[in-house]
């Protein structure tokens, strides 16, 4: 091959070779071409020489190269994604090793604007790229989550540690007021970006319609792609790089590119990962004797009556010490959380040419939950292929099938309450054994959990030149997805009587797209660009759940037969969809000698979800951009690099989602005369004058690199304002009706994201470090509400946790409105008297006393009560970024990423969970230790939390009742998510072992986290702010890893 | 020369970051977002818009719903007029009251103790605070402000009208016409005895014509209480009265005595210590009890009870007193008797209570 392809570069360039030949002092130069992370050959670098340049030779697969030169003629090496570089040889001299930097300059990057390639420097947009590189070493079930702290303006949370879920993913701030659930389990809708995977998109926010009430097995898409398949991934931020992928682009686009063929010899490469994970530092508990004594004491030191002193005697498990059965010590956590070893194992094989490629890739993940019977397994097979029988035609086609396994134990996936209660039983109780264990152990550990979702997805793009710039293609592509999940719970963990739930789910896509580019050159002055294309939707879903409270018996798992009590459930859910959208996009694109370029698009999408009033949605969008270091003031400018002005400006009017809330929904109810009765539900008054949802955003963006692109800066400053959201108003009963939709609702986003990136070593040092630091700010404001809710609106929290929500125009748009905590009272006489009626401050009947919490009495009336709530805090953060460096170092290399989110706050009901488990020390609940807490102990104390023992207390006055800004905490923190150190072989030693290449790598994740919140974690908690203790916990993760390559 | 080219690249440079640091400065302004202010409910409202507290009592009256509204809120009381539109500025007059500084518990042994928990403090006789709620503090009286007709006329000139202005950053609202309708003083309770509208002695509910046969106040009665001669257990009910109660004020106290006096048929005074078992230290929550042949009495502070909590003096929302006694009975036992009273007296002065036994003396004597 090596010779062949040297034959071929000696063929290429005899003309010059024969001149050359003739001179005198010809050296035949030998040598590599690496680049300068991995040390990897470079294949396809053209060498060329001379001035103007000659091109000689491209290297081969291995990256290297002989070339017949002058002694002493100096070498140009280019290669595109690589900085060009030149080599003097020096007389004589006859072997060489060229390293060629990377070349992160942005602005040549390719980026795709409506599914079509384009140059960066040609584009108006903000975006936002990362390779393959930035995205491995981490074996992860989602691929978002490697994303996070990488992308100014991309703020993803990693809010949950269970297996094959996802995070919260949001782009450029807050996009809806939609909150539904109440306490620790308030869920913010996820406004997720489109993913438009090799030109096809899709819906990530599939799997949680139903927010923590999940049905189904929850898979997310983006845990279905493998991360060694990953080519590069842009993040499409401002309305005018979103402008053409229409309604559902509103909250952003995340284009995913799949590796192709990129080899004339074959190569096989693998990937396999080793990991560890291991559960974060849990709840500390008070053990055996430990815990008895102080239930003992509290009760001895605080009761009130005398029948709680002659209760500790009635209490076997407290009295009783000598009692094997309540003579233990138990770590309940012990018993649901565990460190877990898992593999994956990626294998990949591509080869061919620009005329002929292919790829596949097959790849297994395996993850099991550090709760027990909890995990995720995934097994796909991708392949793709492109093919160019000629210069006009061009087919690419791609397969794509895996299989997403997953256990979510009895609890809902991201929710595991079932673990959450019974690790906090009484140690003194005795753990699970041959002969006993309780139903909740048994329904955490033995239910069996078995969910699916099986995908497939085929690809067929088809694209031919009519003339020169002239391209018409098409696009096909068919996405169907199975999801299936059984449940059984045997009888001993549901009161002696097994129990059966089955899901079972279909939904595809059928999508078509036809376009026609045309691109002209005027003069080489003038260029235009122009994209017309249209797409079609076929979308269904279907999910069908039946549910049999009893079984006959723990050996039957059916068939279930019907039985007319105990069959519950059932039936299909309310997420049936049958849809169709068809849309029509145009965009033209001028630049002038690649100077000054104005990009205008326009695009409609109807839909048949949106109501007759409004069948359309509109996305204009216009965008400049100055490149001026093409100036000629900058045309020899060693410092400028390039520098680029943009200003986008787009919208993006999406109507109304829910047909229900445009034309009502009709129930039957009944036989009236024998004939069955049709009826509109009274609950939702229809309102098909809903507007559409308006997005408007304008971008101001700023691009330089400096230095040959050793210094980068992008900033950019965004408004983007949301409109006409939907906000439900209830109804006087007079009409009948209970509540209605308006859509008043308005939130603006503004913000500012600097991305920062230096390579501060010399492009010729061994060592080769990157840093890079970026940012984004970002302040929502709520702008409107209806009219006549004057400025207000309160999402009130009627659970027993009352941690309401409070919308308020002109402030940011998700306040907590919550009781303010001013401290504890040092002693009773701290307690503000009533100066009318001598009454001490009091609330449910009971006076405040020294050590309970100071309750702001905000309305002054001495009486706390459901009117003393007050605004306080912001559950969405103000600031999200990361830090990364990269450094290289012969073959070591070590990455370090890191991701912080500032000025958030946290609501710790965890902490407040663990002080609750005071509040009954006849309970069957662990204890925990207080000491390290600065709380109130005797009078005069001045504290932060108030007197936990006095269990009397918890009734009334509910000293550690959720609703109060005590768990309102700063959630910022810094998280260093990943460090992997990595060892490249060097050729001569992989090649003697029959390898090409091979990479071993250590590296770790979620590594540890620097926040001044008192709880483990304050990523993880739910998109609302909440810290719930029935949540998922966040592993570490250690990885040992290698890389080989045939 | 190439570095001088390459100075003047930067100075340009900078012209180019200038619009970004504009940018940085001021976004709220420029994107003309609303200001956040304060929440006013458009929905705020009484639950009380007819006030009818009782004159020479601390009330607090009202039932303000906020509707969300963002706390503090500012209340003014605006517009007091009669219903024929005169000015009302009686409600208004400022008198000294007592106003509770600290918290009283019940367990003070001295009446400075507890005044060092009050204090007289200037008030306008009615007036609205913070939390929205009205207050007429017990510093009000019959001569003060002008009661409900004697003769329970309601005329629409003589009713007290007001409107309530209520405001905050994010605006201000008046909710109209309130109405106070004050009634006469009932310095105590019981006071089933007083006729609420003319504050003379009621008359007796079975025979509301006769203007010779008045209303009392009956105390409670347990045990074994029978007549001297008779034999009889006393009973209280619509036709028989055997022990009756009279709460008045009388002359030659220091302004803060309360004083227990017990008479027979013949209004002559019995001798409190034959209620022998009576716990004369907790009876009341005053001190320095000096007993007399005549009455036992105490050095109190008004009103009684001092706040509406639990206290070893206290039943319910009253002060409870107890007089117990013991005499003995057929085959060697005892036999005893307790009667008592639940009040409350709001007036400062000097009060007495009088146990009266109407129609035979108790039996004191064993048997």
């Amino acid at each position: 091959m090596k010779r062949l392809l040297l034959l071929l570069a000696i063929l290429s360039s005899s003309a010059a070779s024969m001149e050359l030949m003739a001179q005198s002092g010809q050296v035949v130069v030998s040598g590599t071409v690496v680049d300068n992370q991995d040390r990897l050959g470079l294949p396809g670098v053209t060498v060329s020489v001379g001035s103007p340049e000659r091109a000689l030779m491209a290297t081969d697969a291995n990256g290297q190269f002989t070339v017949r030169v002058e002694s002493g003629a100096t070498l140009h090496f280019h290669l595109i994604g690589f900085i060009s570089r030149s080599v003097k040889l020096r007389p004589g001299q006859t072997s060489i090793e060229v390293v060629l930097n990377a070349d992160d300059n942005q602005l040549e990057e390719v980026v795709v604007r409506g599914y079509v390639s384009r140059s960066k420097e040609e584009t108006t947009g903000s975006s936002f790229t990362i390779n393959a590189d930035e995205i491995r070493d981490n074996p992860v079930a989602s691929v978002e989550s490697l994303l996070q702290g990488k992308v100014p303006g991309l703020n993803i949370q990693v809010n949950t540690g269970a297996p094959g879920f996802r995070g919260s993913t949001q782009v450029r701030g807050l996009s809806t007021l939609a909150v539904s659930g109440t306490g620790s389990e308030s869920f913010l809708q996820p406004t997720s970006p489109l993913y438009v995977i090799d030109g096809v998109p899709m819906d990530a926010d599939k799997a949680s319609e139903f927010g923590f009430q999940q049905q189904g097995p929850g898979i997310s898409p983006l845990s279905m792609i493998p991360q060694e398949d990953i080519e590069s991934i842009e993040v499409l931020k401002d309305a005018q790089a979103t402008s053409l992928y229409g309604s559902r682009a509103a909250y952003g686009v995340i284009i995913i590119t799949t590796k192709r063929g990129n080899s004339k010899i074959p190569r096989v490469r693998y990937t396999s990962n080793f990991f560890m994970k291991t559960p974060p530092k849990l709840r500390e508990t008070l053990g055996g004797n430990a815990e008895r004594r102080l239930k003992i004491n509290q009760i001895l030191q605080n009761t009130l009556t005398r029948e709680d002193i002659e209760r500790i005697s009635r209490t076997p498990f407290l009295a009783d010490s000598l009692n094997a059965y309540y003579n233990n010590s138990t770590d309940w956590q012990d018993i649901f959380y565990q460190t877990t070893y898992n593999q994956t194992h990626n294998l990949a094989i591509d080869g061919g040419d620009p005329k002929f490629n292919y790829k596949a890739n097959l790849g297994y993940y395996g993850e099991t939950g550090i709760i027990k019977n909890t995990g995720f397994e995934r097994y796909n097979l991708s392949m793709n292929m492109e093919f160019k029988p000629t210069e006009k035609l061009r087919f690419f086609g791609s397969m794509y099938g895996s299989i997403g396994k997953q256990k979510k134990g009895d609890g809902v996936g991201l929710l595991q309450k079932g673990v959450a209660e019974n690790g906090q039983s009484s140690t003194l109780l005795p753990g699970p054994s041959f002969f006993q264990a309780s139903s909740g152990v048994i329904s955490a550990l033995r239910t069996m959990n078995d969910n699916s979702a099986r995908n497939l997805r085929a690809n067929l793009d088809a694209r031919y030149m009519l003339i020169e710039g002239l391209n018409v293609s098409s696009n096909i592509s068919y996405d169907f997805t199975a999801n299936l999940e059984d449940t059984f719970t045997p009888a001993a963990a549901n009161q002696q009587f097994a129990k059966v739930y089955a899901f079972a789910g279909r939904e595809f896509t059928l999508y078509n797209r036809n376009s026609v580019t045309y691109s002209k050159d005027f003069n080489e002055d003038h260029n235009i660009f122009v994209n017309v294309f249209n797409e079609f939707y076929k979308q269904g879903t279907q999910n069908r759940v039946t549910r049999q409270e009893r079984s006959p018996e723990d050996q039957i798992q059916g068939p279930w037969g019907y039985d007319a009590y105990f069959s519950r459930g059932g039936g299909v859910l309310s997420n049936f969809r049958d849809a169709r959208l068809a849309s029509f996009a145009g965009a033209v694109s001028y630049n002038f000698r690649k100077k000054y370029v104005v990009d205008l698009s326009y695009r409609m999408d109807g839909s048949s979800g949106s109501g007759s009033e409004n069948p359309y949605s509109r996305n204009p969008a216009v965008g400049v951009r100055w490149n001026f270091h093409r100036e000629n003031l900058f045309e020899n400018s060693e410092w400028l690099s390039n520098g680029a002005l943009r200003l986008t400006w787009g919208k993006n009017i999406v109507p109304s989602r829910s047909l229900d809330a445009l034309y009502g929904r009709y129930n039957l109810v009944g036989n009236y005369n024998n004939n069955p009765g049709i009826l509109i539900d009274f609950d939702k008054l229809p309102n098909p004058y809903l507007k559409p949802t308006t997005t408007e955003q304008y971008n101001f963006g700023f691009d330089a690199g400096f230095f040959n692109n050793r210094f980068e800066v992008i900033f950019d400053a965004y408004y983007k304002e949301v409109q006409n959201l939907e906000m439900e108003k209830f109804l006087a009963n007079s009409t009948g009706f209970n509540k209605f939709y308006s859509n008043d609702g308005g939130i603006a986003n503004y913000g500012y994201e600097l991305y920062l990136s230096a390579r501060p070593l010399s492009p010729n040092s061994p060592v080769n470090w990157t840093i890079s630091v970026n940012g984004a700010v970002n302040k929502d404001v709520l702008i409107s509400l209806p009219p006549e809710f004057n400025g207000q609106a309160i999402h009130w929290d009627d659970s027993w946790a009352k941690q309401h929500t409070l919308f308020r125009v002109g402030s940011n748009t998700l306040s907590n409105y919550l009781r303010t905590n001013q401290g504890v009272y040092a002693t009773d006489e701290d307690v503000p008297v009533d100066p009318a009626t001598g009454l001490r401050y009091r609330t449910n009947g009971r006076f405040f006393e020294g050590g309970d919490p100071i309750l702001k009495d905000v309305n002054q009336d001495y009486i706390l009560d459901s009117r003393d709530y007050e605004m306080s805090g912001n559950s969405q953060p103000r600031v999200t970024g990361g830090i990364a460096t990269m450094l290289n170092y012969k073959g070591f290399g070590l990455n370090v990423y890191a991701s912080f989110t500032l000025k958030r706050t946290i609501l710790n009901n965890a902490l407040a969970d663990r002080f609750r488990l005071m509040g009954d020390p006849f309970g069957n609940k662990a204890v925990v230790p207080l000491d390290g807490l600065d709380m109130w102990r005797q009078p005069g104390d001045i504290a932060k939390y108030p007197y936990a023992y006095d269990y009397s207390r918890y009734e009334q006055i509910d000293p550690f009742r959720l609703d109060q800004t005590l768990w309102a905490e700063e959630g910022s923190y810094l998280k260093i998510n990943q460090v992997t150190l990595s060892y490249m072989f060097t050729k001569k030693v992989v090649h003697r072992i029959g390898l090409s290449n091979l990479r071993i790598y250590f590296s770790t994740d979620n590594l540890v986290t620097f926040s001044p919140y008192s709880g483990p974690n304050p990523e993880n908690v739910t998109s609302m702010g909440r810290d719930a203790s029935g949540g998922y916990p966040v592993p570490r993760t250690y990885t040992l890893g290698l890389n080989l390559e045939l | 020369m190439k570095m001088t080219k390459s100075k003047f690249g930067i100075g340009k440079a900078a012209l180019f970051l200038l619009p970004l640091l504009a940018g940085l400065s001021g976004c709220r302004e420029m994107f003309d977002l609303p200001e956040e202010k304060d929440y006013l409910g458009k929905n705020l409202n009484y639950s009380d818009m007819v006030l009818e507290p009782i004159l020479g009592r601390t009330t607090v009256m009202g039932g303000f719903n906020a509707d969300g509204s963002t706390m503090p809120l500012t209340f003014e009381i605006v517009n007091a007029r009669y219903g024929d539109g005169r000015p009302v500025t009686d409600l208004f007059q400022v008198r000294p009251t007592w106003v509770w500084t600290a918290a009283y518990d019940g367990l003070e042994t001295s009446l400075e103790e507890i005044n060092a928990k009050r204090k007289l403090e200037d008030r306008p006789l009615f007036e609205i605070r913070p939390s929205g709620e009205f207050v007429l503090w017990g510093s009000s009286s019959n001569e003060l402000i002008e009661p409900r007709a004697a003769d329970s006329s309601r005329l629409t000139q003589e009713i007290r009208y007001f409107d309530v202005k209520i405001s905050n950053t994010g605006g201000d609202t008046i909710i109209r016409d309130f109405q106070i309708i004050p009634w006469r003083e009932r310095p105590y309770e019981p006071s089933n005895d007083m006729n609420y509208y003319t504050g003379e002695v009621a008359r007796d509910p079975n025979d509301p014509r006769n203007p010779f046969k008045r209303d009392y106040i009956l105390p409670f009665m347990q045990g074994d209480i029978i007549g001297a001669q008779s034999n009889r257990r006393f009973v209280n009910n619509e036709q028989t009265k055997d022990l009756v109660a009279y709460i008045r004020p009388f002359e030659g106290g220091n302004g803060n005595k309360l004083r227990f006096r017990f008479i027979g048929p013949d209004s002559a005074n019995i001798n409190p210590a034959l209620f022998n078992e009576t716990k004369w230290d907790r009876l009341v929550h005053g001190f320095n009890m000096e007993m007399t042949e005549d009455y036992v009495q105490y050095d109190v502070a008004y009103p009684i009870p001092l706040v509406n909590i639990q206290t070893h003096y206290t039943q319910g929302n009253s002060a409870h007193v107890e007089f117990i006694y013991s005499r003995g009975a057929f085959g060697g036992g005892r036999s005893s008797g307790a009667f008592g009273l639940n009040f409350r007296i709001f007036k400062e002065g000097d009060w007495e209570i009088v146990f009266h036994f109407r129609n035979e003396l108790p039996k004191f004597e064993d048997e």
